[in-house]
């Protein structure tokens, strides 16, 4: 329970005391809450124009006298208040709706909580509990169009597969921009921590369920307290605590399945063959050797039918092997109350996931205990404990980051794939040949392995056990004065495993590989604060703050890789193999040491002001520059409360108005390489001598990488605060950028690049959220949210302004570049016109705008202009072809109710951006590779319009695997659905069953999507969280739809 | 009172542990796993480690241990691909490679890479006179000299229009000759593809002059460079410059007068007598001048093996049966050794032939042979046929044909017969070791590519790799 509550439940106390004249007669009746029918102690309830009130209790019971014609007013701290006339009824029962709107709550920052109307930085507060009923796997996946200011990209449909999250737009060019994610007062880890091509998202070891809210800070001034973790801003999650009052028990789950959607439609088995030897035809006419002699029978075809027993032609429909419908489960077990003194939560929780993608299962089984015990009164002790194991198994997909081109990558191999080979063989054993699958009466061979071979035997598995626990005691010095220490600890073993069969795939080559590697990760973290509170004369309110603050993160991985099996007999790491190689080893340690001070004033809470200071130090950072000065101010106006503004006669139309602004500078300590003011050389072998070699070029005068962040915010309620309007500015300009600054490979410098502090960057935007409740009558409530942000990001220096970053997708594809004068992230390619009508080449555009068409197998003629003259590869020529971060984004969140049922609708959008579809690239490539049905529209004869060039067999530059070219740049915008829920409540007649409340729900996920992105979602990042290649779409798999039902029991 | 003490004493001990724990030395996080580049010159032994690093750099399965030989031998006619995979070089054996890829951008900064660990090496040798003895010294600089002549070399032959064309007045490369570790000096212009060989020349003559003459075991002579390995790559060198009486010149140091042809200074090199042994382990025989051993924990890389690429581990290339391949000339008849034994009809991959010099099978660790006692001799012998004695050319020709096919008869050959035999005898004998484009680049030939089923003229573009477009990004000053 928040402190707010607590303390209007004392006041309430102290009300109801005072309280004690005798009336005419008495009513009573049960308060609940109308989301689950739980009971809610401590609800204010008056006698509308009276002094009379009273409080429900802890079964949400009250009693009240009344005379007359009396009107009763529930009000309780996050519910929309109601007045019930009472008439001539004895008993009134109650049911509060939650209040969506923001304005009245509280919002927990660093140190604390503090009222929103006293807030002056910017933040927005996320309620939980619609994460929970959600099939994702974690919390992190569900804040999709909640807030304003913060845009989530699921990457792909990877179970746990981290989310890219940028609050404000891109923090940050080469450090994290990913945001704190604090748990309890406990930084931790984000980012996947896999060892394989399993996802393991770190996030996913917190039960959604747990989670009572999530505050997101956003401007430097909220989340001075975080310092230089904080420069991409914070997610700070809290979780349940108990409430003093009868033990509450509920059960809550769900259960669904999954399917992919979007998959491209791809090229049968018999227009597989017509196309392809079509365009072996094609190639021969150009080049005699285009396909060898021995590949090809004597019609000059090397693609020719295979049939099934019954005669009938082998037509391999690859998804069939690939993907699924998954079915996933979900429980939870709550246990909560206390008494005055102490309070506990405790919960356990279950999740088995299956993927639509075959053989990718997500599992969690987790525990949480929360407690929190007033020992004297002057000592306060509170403790968490979170134990998870977390299970991700996955066959790769090549939808993890730095994946993308794995060749036993199932998210391409399912397109990609010769459709008229078939999985198995007559005798039911898998059609392998080498290492691909099967050629039958195919004279060239596939690519690619067979989908089921990797499916059923591959294992990549990453398993996490964590404990995340924190203890803090809360001393109360002297009036006013408190200190409070915390010290949390999140400890984490991650086993990961990866085994490749000898058969076929990535462990042909090596007769089995077996890959283990075990991570152990020791977080911890200190803060110590001393906090003044004081109110002066009644309007005159000061709170001081100094303290601590000290972290360390010390992270050893060890491993083996074992090759060779003895016998293909062991599927396991623990079998018997040839050889043996250490493998996935390392340590990292980075430490963190902050001091702080922080003064707020506010008077007659009109006038607010405060201001704070940091002197962090960060281990990453060269010694000469680790530590740094960061602070910022803030300050804020509620004129309604000003006299003035009170007479100017708007009553209850304009309920309040404020003003506020902050300005912050903090320092981004988020360096991802520890030791980057090092210059070092590594240790390997040469045969088995050893060697030394110069492997990092440090900078010894490495710093600080700064943002200054300004917002400026505006706080409008009307009509009694039934509708609420929040708009910000913001403005985070950042300095001394930290980059992997690129060096000409021809100096030989490691990685081909030096940490160096070059480089600004500023996003800048506004947010809007509107909250509303348009309707509350008859029973009906229809309350909604919408909140817009737009982002401008620019890069405004780099290392100087002809010296682009360039950024690969998967260390292959030239995808990317950061440019002074652009956004981050841009793609980089050339421009493409189109197809030439005349002879079906792709038309190429240079720099300086000449047509080149190429012609595979051209020889000298490849490249050529229109009028047939040579030229050279416009590979060079790229440009800087669009924006890939969305400009404008946002979520539109509605809640009806009606008696018992619910009905939430939840949609997103964002737009704005460009997405580079790679995958299209890869299904238009004429070599063995299956195609898009769009290649049966490809150009045949002189005159043909169209988009699809003159397919020749081979040909891998027209349509833009070998470089990327315009052709696949498409907008990203859209409007998703994201769910809809629709619940119902069941009355409560459940007698002596101690069935307090229950209620059954439907819910779809990604029910639908508006886009013109042809690709298979617009909501794509192969490139995972990297900064500088976001927009890339190559070769991952879809998302997926998902169809739930679940229920909410409460004993 | 009291509670108010306690609470303070409470408070007290707490900020003590904090403060205590914040010391300077919190802060500090060093690499544990590599070692900090003040400490490298620090013991004779890390010294050392230095010096072997840089073969281990050069050996990266991305350059000589690797892919260079294949770059080489699949550019022509002796192989064709199997599997189109656009990552083992199926562009380059096209004939249409392209600036833009990125795995020619690896070979490119695999070798500076070397060169500048060569260049930083040399100048820590200089700054720590007292690191090593002065003979150590010497002979270390020796082996970075080569080791650096060597990646010029390499890379001046894919990357720059051949010597033979213009006598090296064609742009080369960036010429690097000092260590780089700072953000400095991006910008460079290309040399002249003579300034290259006149630097290349330059190292290889003082390395002569500084390395050893031998080492102590088989393994280390074959796996380091002596005085004799780098007189070997100066006829290899000298030959691409058709200097061929330099050629004679270095040669005649490692070779006898007459049959049986072995050297008669310092390591006794000489070919062996069953052309298989030399690619077998332990590797190590004097014919092997120069060799990149391989280990289980020191393996060429995923794709960079050869193994992988011209035998049953993928066949990514098998040989070309075709009239223009060597595998049909008739210089390489069905009971040559290295048809025999060195080449098979069938894979379980492919039903053509493969080439069998490495082994097919993971985890690939056959020594990647650099410098053969065979190839010095035909170098010499193609020297001679050119400028010097026939006699002797001819002679050559023989010890090296004869040995894994002694019946053949070359017959009576004219000058231009004879080093037609010779040049095709390269391609017997050097098969698959990164040898055939170069030999047809440096004699200015038409590549008669398989893969573009096309001659591709030295005018072409296409004749030579382009800069990678990751060099000439961040170098505009490169020129293209």
């Amino acid at each position: 329970m928040r402190k707010q509550s607590l303390l209007l439940f004392m006041l309430g106390i102290l009300f109801t005391a005072w309280q004690a004249a005798a009336q005419e007669r008495t009513v009573s009746g049960k308060v609940t809450a109308s989301e689950d029918g739980s009971p809610l102690p401590g609800v204010s309830v008056t006698v509308k124009g009276t002094k009379l009130g009273t409080q429900s209790d802890a079964s949400g019971v009250y009693k009240i006298n009344v005379s007359g014609n009396a009107t009763l007013i529930f009000s309780f701290i996050g519910t929309v208040s109601q007045e019930v006339p009472v008439g001539t009824r004895t008993i009134v029962d109650v049911q509060l709706v939650s209040d969506n709107k923001q304005l009245s709550e509280v919002v927990v920052v660093g140190y604390g909580t503090q009222k929103r109307t006293e807030f002056t930085g910017a933040a927005s507060t996320v309620k939980a509990t619609q994460i929970a009923e959600r099939p994702v796997q974690s919390f992190s996946q569900g804040l999709t169009g909640q807030a304003a200011g913060v845009n989530i990209t699921q990457p792909n449909g990877l179970l746990n597969n981290p989310p890219v999250i940028r609050v404000r737009g891109l923090s940050s060019l080469s450090l994290s921009s990913f945001p704190l994610v604090v748990v309890d007062g406990i930084p931790i880890t984000t980012g996947d921590v896999s060892g394989n091509a399993s996802t393991n998202n770190p996030l996913g070891d917190i039960n959604p369920a747990d989670i009572e809210s999530i505050d997101v800070l956003k401007d430097a001034a909220s989340a001075a307290i975080y310092g230089s973790r904080a420069a991409a801003g914070v997610l700070l999650i809290t979780t349940k605590r108990g409430k003093a009052g009868k033990t509450k028990v509920s059960i809550d789950s769900w259960a669904g399945v999954s399917n992919a959607v979007r998959l491209p439609d791809v090229l049968n088995a018999q227009q597989y063959m017509d196309h392809k030897n079509m365009a072996i035809a094609n190639a021969l006419t150009l080049n005699p050797n285009a396909v060898a002699a021995s590949q090809r029978n004597d019609k000059n075809q090397s693609f020719l039918p295979a049939y099934n027993k019954d005669g009938s032609l082998i037509d391999t429909d690859w998804y069939n092997e690939v993907y699924r419908t998954g079915f996933s489960q979900n429980h939870n077990l709550t246990v909560q109350g206390g008494t005055e003194k102490t309070n506990y939560y405790f919960s356990a929780g279950f999740s088995d996931q299956d993927g639509f993608l075959r053989a990718n299962s997500f599992q969690r089984r987790s525990g949480r205990l929360n407690m929190d015990h007033q020992a004297t009164n002057w000592l306060k002790l509170s403790a968490n404990i979170n134990f998870a194991n977390s299970l991700n198994k996955s066959p790769n997909s090549g939808s993890y980051t730095g994946g993308a081109f794995a060749t036993s990558g199932l998210g391409r191999i399912a397109v990609a794939q010769v459709p008229n080979l078939p999985a198995y063989n007559e005798d039911g054993t898998y059609n392998i040949e080498n290492n691909t699958v099967g050629r039958k009466n195919n004279l060239l061979p596939a690519q690619f392995p067979n989908a089921a071979v990797l499916r059923d035997l591959d294992k990549n598995i990453s398993e996490t056990n964590r404990i995340i626990a924190n203890l803090g005691a809360e001393i109360k010095l002297y009036e006013g004065l408190t200190f409070k220490t915390t010290y949390s600890w999140d400890f984490r073993n991650i086993e990961n495993i990866r085994f490749w069969n000898p058969y076929n795939g990535d462990g042909q080559s090596a007769q089995g590989d077996a890959y283990n590697q075990q991570t152990r990760a020791d977080n911890w973290n200190w803060i110590n604060t001393l906090q003044y509170m004081k109110t002066f004369g009644e309007k005159h309110n000061l709170s001081l703050v100094a303290g601590s603050d000290v972290q360390k993160r010390r992270t050893t991985q060890w491993g083996a890789q074992r090759q060779g099996l003895a016998d293909f007999f062991f599927q396991d790491f623990q079998g018997n193999f040839g050889t043996n190689l250490a493998a996935g080893n390392a340590i990292t340690q980075v430490a963190y040491e902050a001091y702080l001070g922080s003064i707020s004033y506010s008077f007659a809470n009109k006038y607010f002001i405060s201001g704070n200071y940091r002197r962090d130090g960060n281990s990453a950072l060269s010694a000469e520059n680790r530590w740094g000065d960061f602070g910022g101010v803030s300050a804020g106006w509620t004129i309604s409360e000003e006299e003035f503004f009170k007479n100017l006669g708007f009553g209850n139309k304009l309920s309040s108005l404020r003003l506020k602004a902050s300005w912050g500078k903090v320092g981004n300590g988020n360096v991802n390489n520890a030791y980057g003011s090092y210059s070092t050389f590594g240790s390997g072998l040469y045969g088995a001598a050893p060697t030394l070699a110069f492997n990092q070029a440090g900078n010894r005068d490495l710093k600080w990488e700064t943002s200054e962040q300004t917002n400026i915010g505006l706080d409008v309620s009307f009509l009694n605060d039934r509708i609420t309007f929040e708009a910000n500015w913001y403005n985070k300009n950042i300095n001394n950028l930290i980059l992997d600054v690129p060096q000409a490979p021809s100096k030989g410098i490691p990685n081909n690049s030096i940490l160096a502090n070059v480089g600004s960057m500023y996003n800048k935007g506004w947010e809007f959220s509107i909250n509303a409740v348009p309707v509350n009558k008859g029973g009906f409530t229809w309350s909604t949210n919408l909140n817009f942000s737009t982002n401008k990001n620019l890069v405004t220096a780099l290392v100087d302004d002809n010296t682009p970053i360039l950024t690969n997708t998967s260390g292959l594809e030239a995808t990317s570049i950061t440019k002074v004068g652009y956004s981050a992230g841009q793609v980089y390619g050339v421009v493409t016109r189109g197809v030439n009508p005349a002879n079906g080449r792709r038309i190429f555009v240079t720099r300086d705008g000449k047509e080149v068409q190429y012609l595979h197998h051209g020889g000298p003629n490849a490249w050529t202009f229109l009028d047939g003259t040579q030229t050279t590869s416009p590979s060079a020529q790229q440009q800087i072809l669009g924006g890939t971060i969305p400009t404008w984004y946002g979520g539109f969140n509605n809640t009806l109710k009606y008696k018992g049922f619910d009905l939430g609708i939840n949609f997103t959008f964002s737009g704005g951006n460009y997405i580079y579809n790679g995958s299209k690239a890869g299904l238009r490539d004429q070599r063995v590779w299956n195609n898009s049905v769009d290649v049966l529209r490809s150009w045949k004869q002189a005159g043909d319009i169209t988009d699809v060039p003159r397919a020749v067999y081979g040909d891998n530059v027209s349509n833009g695997s070998s470089f990327l070219i315009s052709e696949n740049l498409e907008k990203g915008d859209f409007l998703r659905l994201q769910t809809a829920t629709l619940g119902y409540r069941v009355p409560s007649t459940f007698g002596k069953t101690g069935i307090t409340s229950l209620r059954v729900y439907v819910q779809v996920n990604n029910a639908f999507l508006l886009t013109k992105y042809t690709g298979v979602d617009p909501e794509i990042s192969t490139n995972g969280d990297t900064n500088t290649a976001s927009g890339i779409e190559r070769n991952s798999i879809p998302q997926g739809r998902q169809f739930t039902a679940g229920l909410n029991l409460s004993f | 009172m009291n509670i108010l003490n306690k609470k303070i004493g409470i408070l007290s001990l707490a900020m003590t542990i904090s403060l205590s724990s914040c010391n300077e030395d919190f802060l500090n996080a060093v690499p544990e796993l590599s070692l900090s580049d003040a400490t490298v010159f620090s013991t004779p032994a890390r010294v050392e480690s230095q010096v072997i690093g840089l073969y281990g750099s050069i050996k990266n399965g991305a350059f000589l241990g690797g892919r260079y030989l294949i770059y080489n031998d699949i550019r022509a006619e002796e192989f064709v691909n199997r599997t189109t995979n656009s990552v083992t070089g199926y562009s380059t054996y096209q004939g249409n490679q392209d600036p833009s890829d990125t795995y020619i951008a690896n070979f490119w900064t695999q070798g500076y890479l070397t060169i500048n660990r060569a260049n930083l090496f040399l100048e820590g040798l200089a700054a720590n006179p007292n690191a090593v003895s002065a003979t150590l010294a010497g002979n270390y600089a020796g082996e970075a000299k080569f080791l650096r002549a060597l990646t010029y070399f390499s890379l001046v032959q894919f990357f720059a229009k051949p010597y033979a064309l213009d006598n090296g007045a064609s742009p080369g490369l960036p010429l690097r000759l000092k260590g780089e570790v700072t953000s400095a000096n991006n910008n460079l212009a290309r040399s002249t593809v003579a300034q290259i060989y006149d630097q290349i020349l330059k190292d290889l003559n003082e390395a002569e002059a500084s390395l050893p003459d031998n080492y102590t075991t088989p393994l280390l002579r074959t796996s380091r460079a002596h005085k004799n390995t780098a007189i070997a790559l100066k006829t290899r060198v000298l030959l691409a410059k058709r200097d061929y009486a330099g050629v004679i010149a270095e040669a005649n140091k490692i070779v006898s007068a007459a049959a049986p042809f072995t050297s008669p200074n310092r390591v006794a090199h000489a070919l062996q007598p069953d052309v298989v042994s030399v690619f077998r382990a332990p590797y190590t025989s004097t014919e092997s001048i120069l060799s990149f051993p391989m280990a289980d924990t020191n393996a060429p890389g995923t794709q960079n093996q050869l193994g992988y690429y011209f035998n049953a581990g993928n066949v990514e290339y098998f040989i070309n049966t075709g009239p223009t391949g060597i595998y049909s000339n008739p210089q390489f008849t069905a009971t040559d050794d290295r048809k025999t034994k060195l080449t098979v009809a069938t894979t379980a991959v492919a039903a053509s032939p493969s080439s069998t010099k490495f082994s097919g099978v993971s985890p690939f660790t056959d020594f990647v042979p650099s410098i053969r006692y065979a190839e010095v001799l035909l170098n010499l012998a193609e020297a001679e046929a050119e400028a010097g004695s026939q006699t002797r050319a001819l002679a050559l020709l023989q010890a090296v044909h004869h040995r894994s096919d002694a019946g053949y008869d070359f017959g009576t050959l004219d000058k231009a017969g004879l080093i037609n035999a010779i040049l095709t005898e390269r391609r017997i004998e050097l098969f698959a070791e990164g040898f055939r484009t170069n030999d047809i680049l440096r004699r200015a030939q038409p590549i008669n590519s398989f893969g573009a089923g096309a001659l591709i003229q030295p005018t072409e573009t296409r004749y030579i790799f382009g800069i990678p477009l990751a060099e000439t990004q961040v170098n505009p000053g490169i020129g293209n």
